[in-house]
């Protein structure tokens, strides 16, 4: 007696492997999953008879869903006569009592790992799927949490850009299993373990399809009737696994999935039980024939760059110009305390008192009362020496710092009306995109070094609803020519360039979906100094030639004056002075800017 | 050139006062200039002379507003503004198209060349970019600077070639005011008598000019009128011809 049956015994007559509490948890987990397509439901996955990643999740739902009328059959990459595929099937029909076949047609749930089915799944059928990967975004992103603002945000840039490198190292999407496919036009969801030819069978199906994950502890499903389809760029087609002139040497089809069939060579059905009663003349071949994939077959003349796709509206709306004020950028009385306090604690600091930390709490005063505005084509200096708070403002503007007071606005949001520190995280965020763009001091805040150059500029067009694959593989190139990266790096890691290219390609990212405002922080600072000296001259051409508003921030006088027109500087929080950037260097009036001039003037 | 463009007044100064508090310098005050009232009009072309430190240069950075003036007014008569009080952003785009500012040093962005520095300011000005080109390599064969360093970084050149491209710079697509600072003190004669014809010749086209020159000869040959400066006043003025001869 295997222990599999053992077990069984040991709970036959009783409630089965699942009491009625455990399958009450993962019935409400599958309604939630139906009534949100795509979406994956947290349950609370139990411990099973089998290994967790050897299919424990499908089991769950299986033993959770089925009855005494039930007829159960289970598949292991298309065979039913597997060694997991019997054991399952065996624990099954013996714990629950239900009745056991091969056969598709008679089944009513069809337990799976890696296929669908090649016969037809009707309305009174369930599909369950085995999942090992639940989550779509795993490959490009770590954080769990992360992936879930992810999902939360429709922020699916990183998962284009996975397909765009795809495409950029293969010359075509290469990905199998697990290929991602929107769900009724909303979540991104995992087609694991299905191969892409079985992808098109979950677009508006009759049959219900259940995704578990036992050890991820997800369940997701795909009611019947629901869109299905593939992520793709509008330029380069969905694609389905194929190998030319492939048939199957049993039973001769060439319009089921095949499978290598192992040291004669050749090609074999994945699917046993079909492609027996093919042999049997006892499966409907035409029908079958017109569900098949055969007009997604890899053709290489569809491939042909040819688009149509250009750059798509803006993701937020636009008012330029016609806003009554002429500034692109306004900063209103920003502070940022850290500590306790809040605005309580800034008396008593200051430049006038030698000190930002509060005497009264202790707290950090690091930016107060910052005041400015930038208009298009127009670029302001803030400069100050380390820890006068230079980069503290421009966090409170950029969303990363939380301000303490003040407001900021932005003539592209609601024509300036609209302080954006009161905006949620997911519209400062979506403002990142098209908005406000930042280049970092250091490129690897702003880059995915792992990434390649274009793919990295691709991350930023994605997100602004670009889907040509040649449209931005064009924008990129010409991106990365105007800031001097040469094209033959185009397709490398950003991982393998120098800093002073790594900060190029940043730059380029910043400028790609041309940003009314531009937030430089200390974008030379950490270059050697011939390698800064090109980068400012890039800079100061891309300023020159674009009606963009810029802040740059730096500690550097030349930099500043190189780059801009107007100044502010800061000391220990405060903004001691401001005017033309000429003006400060040859006749600065405050104490703090005579030093820091002369300091500068050796 | 009419008589009515000829007069009219392009920028009036009243009561300009400058004094610098050194603070590093234990708060130490300098004065430069003390009251100085200035009518500038079109056509016109104005010499300030006078010891150095007498507060010539600072008077000229005080209507660029490169210093920011402690007391008085300047106001620019085409539109009635009135710079001391305009913001920044606002006197930086009518630096651009209105006044051209010609020092004794070339203040280039590093690495750039002189077709390239030229051809910026002209844009400026407002012209497009082919034009701008246009009107810049015009102005650099104007002043003989040899095309071979036309696209050569300007720190690379010699004081008398980059004083060259300044004053390309100051005088193409012609400001309505010119600020020159000793504009051809770096220069050999054959230069300095292309840029002294460049200078005169921009009176046509209505420029108003006012100049530091610290040699007697390019007074005489340019400016209709002479201010002498001392101790940050004006003391006197006249034709060149008057005040020079007070001086000697």
């Amino acid at each position: 007696m295997t222990v599999t049956a053992t077990l069984a015994s040991v709970h036959a007559g009783a409630p089965g492997l699942l009491d009625e509490g455990a399958k009450r948890e993962i019935r409400r987990a599958v309604l939630t999953a139906i009534c949100v397509p795509g979406y994956q439901v947290p349950f609370g996955s139990r411990e099973m008879p089998v290994a967790r990643g050897w299919g424990s999740g499908g089991l769950q739902i299986t033993l959770a869903l089925v009855g005494a009328d039930d007829t159960v059959k289970v598949i292991d990459q298309g065979d039913d006569d597997g060694v997991n595929a019997t054991n399952l099937r065996r624990l099954v029909s013996a714990s629950t009592g239900c009745a056991e076949t091969a056969d598709t047609r008679d089944a009513s749930i069809v337990q799976t790992r890696h296929r669908v089915p090649e016969d037809w799944l009707g309305g009174d059928q369930t599909l369950v799927l085995q999942v090992p990967v639940p989550e779509p975004l795993r490959g490009v992103q770590k954080s769990v949490r992360e992936c879930g603002r992810m999902h939360a945000e429709n922020d699916y840039a990183m998962i284009w850009v996975s397909l765009y490198e795809d495409l950029v190292r293969n010359g075509l999407i290469t990905q199998s299993t697990g290929y991602p496919v929107f769900v009724g036009g909303r979540y991104v969801m995992a087609t694991t373990p299905i191969p892409r030819w079985d992808v098109p069978r979950l677009h508006q199906a009759e049959h219900l399809s259940l995704f578990g994950a036992g050890r991820e502890k997800k369940i997701y499903a795909v009611p019947p009737h629901t869109d299905v389809e593939p992520l793709t760029f509008d330029d380069v087609p969905f694609e389905v696994e194929y190998a030319p002139g492939s048939s199957c040497a049993r039973c001769g089809r060439d319009d089921a999935f095949l499978v290598e069939a192992g040291p004669l060579g050749g090609y074999a059905c994945s699917d046993t039980e079909w492609c027996a009663r093919v042999r049997d003349g006892d499966a409907d071949v035409a029908a079958h024939r017109e569900w098949s994939p055969l007009a997604l077959l890899p053709d290489p003349s569809r491939r042909v760059g040819v688009t149509t796709s250009e750059a798509p509206a803006p993701v937020t709306e636009r008012e330029r110009v016609a806003s009554e004020q002429e500034w692109a950028l306004k900063v209103d009385g920003i502070g940022k305390v850290h500590g306790l306090g809040g605005a309580a604690a800034v008396a008593g600091t200051g430049p006038e008192y030698r000190t930002a930390i509060s005497p009264a709490t202790g707290a950090v005063v690091a930016a107060w009362d910052v005041s400015f505005d930038v208009a298009p084509g127009e670029a302001l200096g803030l400069i100050g020496e380390s820890g006068s708070g230079k980069s503290t403002v421009l966090g409170c503007v950029t969303g990363d710092v939380t301000a303490t007071e003040g407001r900021v606005y932005l003539s592209g949001v609601d024509g300036g009306r609209t302080d954006i520190l009161t905006l949620s995280g997911t519209e400062r965020r979506r403002l990142r995109v098209d908005q406000l763009a930042v280049v970092h001091q250091d490129p690897s805040a702003g880059l995915d070094l792992g990434v390649s150059a274009g793919g990295n500029i691709a991350e930023r067009l994605t997100a602004a609803g670009w889907r040509g694959y040649h449209a931005m593989r064009r924008k990129a190139a010409e991106l990365l020519d105007r800031v001097e990266v040469p094209l033959s790096r185009m397709d490398d890691p950003v991982a393998t360039f120098s800093g002073g290219m790594r900060q190029r390609v940043q730059i380029a990212k910043a400028l790609a979906t041309e940003p009314p405002v531009l937030l430089l922080d200390e974008p030379t600072t950490g270059l050697d100094a011939s390698v800064a000296a090109g980068v400012l001259d890039l800079l100061r051409g891309l300023l020159a030639e674009r009606d963009v508003a810029a802040v740059v921030v730096s500690h550097d006088f030349a930099v500043i004056e190189t780059l801009t027109d107007r100044s502010c500087v800061m000391q220990l929080g405060r903004m001691v002075e401001q005017g033309l950037t000429d003006q400060l260097v040859h006749d600065p009036h405050h104490p703090y800017t005579q030093r820091l001039v002369a300091a500068a003037r050796r | 050139m009419s008589e009515t463009l000829m007069s009219e007044t392009v920028l009036t100064a009243r009561g300009l006062r400058k004094t610098f508090t050194l603070h590093t310098i234990d708060g130490r005050q300098v004065t430069s200039l003390r009251d100085v009232d200035l009518d500038l009009r079109a056509g016109e072309h104005v010499a300030l002379a006078g010891p150095s430190g007498a507060g010539k240069s600072s008077l000229l950075r005080c209507l660029y507003r490169t210093y920011l003036p402690d007391a008085g007014s300047v106001l620019l008569r085409t539109g009635d503004v009135e710079l001391t009080g305009l913001s920044d952003r606002a006197m930086a785009r009518l630096r651009g198209r209105e006044f051209g500012y010609v020092a004794q040093f070339l203040t280039a962005p590093p690495r750039t060349g002189p077709l390239q520095v030229v051809a910026a300011t002209a844009r400026r000005r407002g012209l497009d970019t082919d034009a701008a080109t246009d009107a810049a390599v015009d102005a650099l064969r104007r002043l003989n600077l040899d095309e071979a360093l036309w696209d050569v970084d300007c720190c690379v050149l010699s004081g008398g070639e980059r004083q060259r491209v300044n004053l390309a710079a100051g005088t193409v697509q012609p400001p309505r005011l010119l600020l020159l600072d000793e504009p051809v003190s770096a220069l050999d004669p054959a230069n300095r008598e292309a840029a002294l014809d460049l200078v005169d010749s921009l009176a046509a086209y209505g420029v108003a000019v006012l100049a530091v020159f610290h040699d007697a000869a390019a007074m005489h040959r340019l400016a209709s009128r002479v201010l002498v400066m001392r101790d940050g006043q004006i003391i006197h003025q006249g034709t060149p011809a008057e005040v020079l001869e007070v001086a000697a």
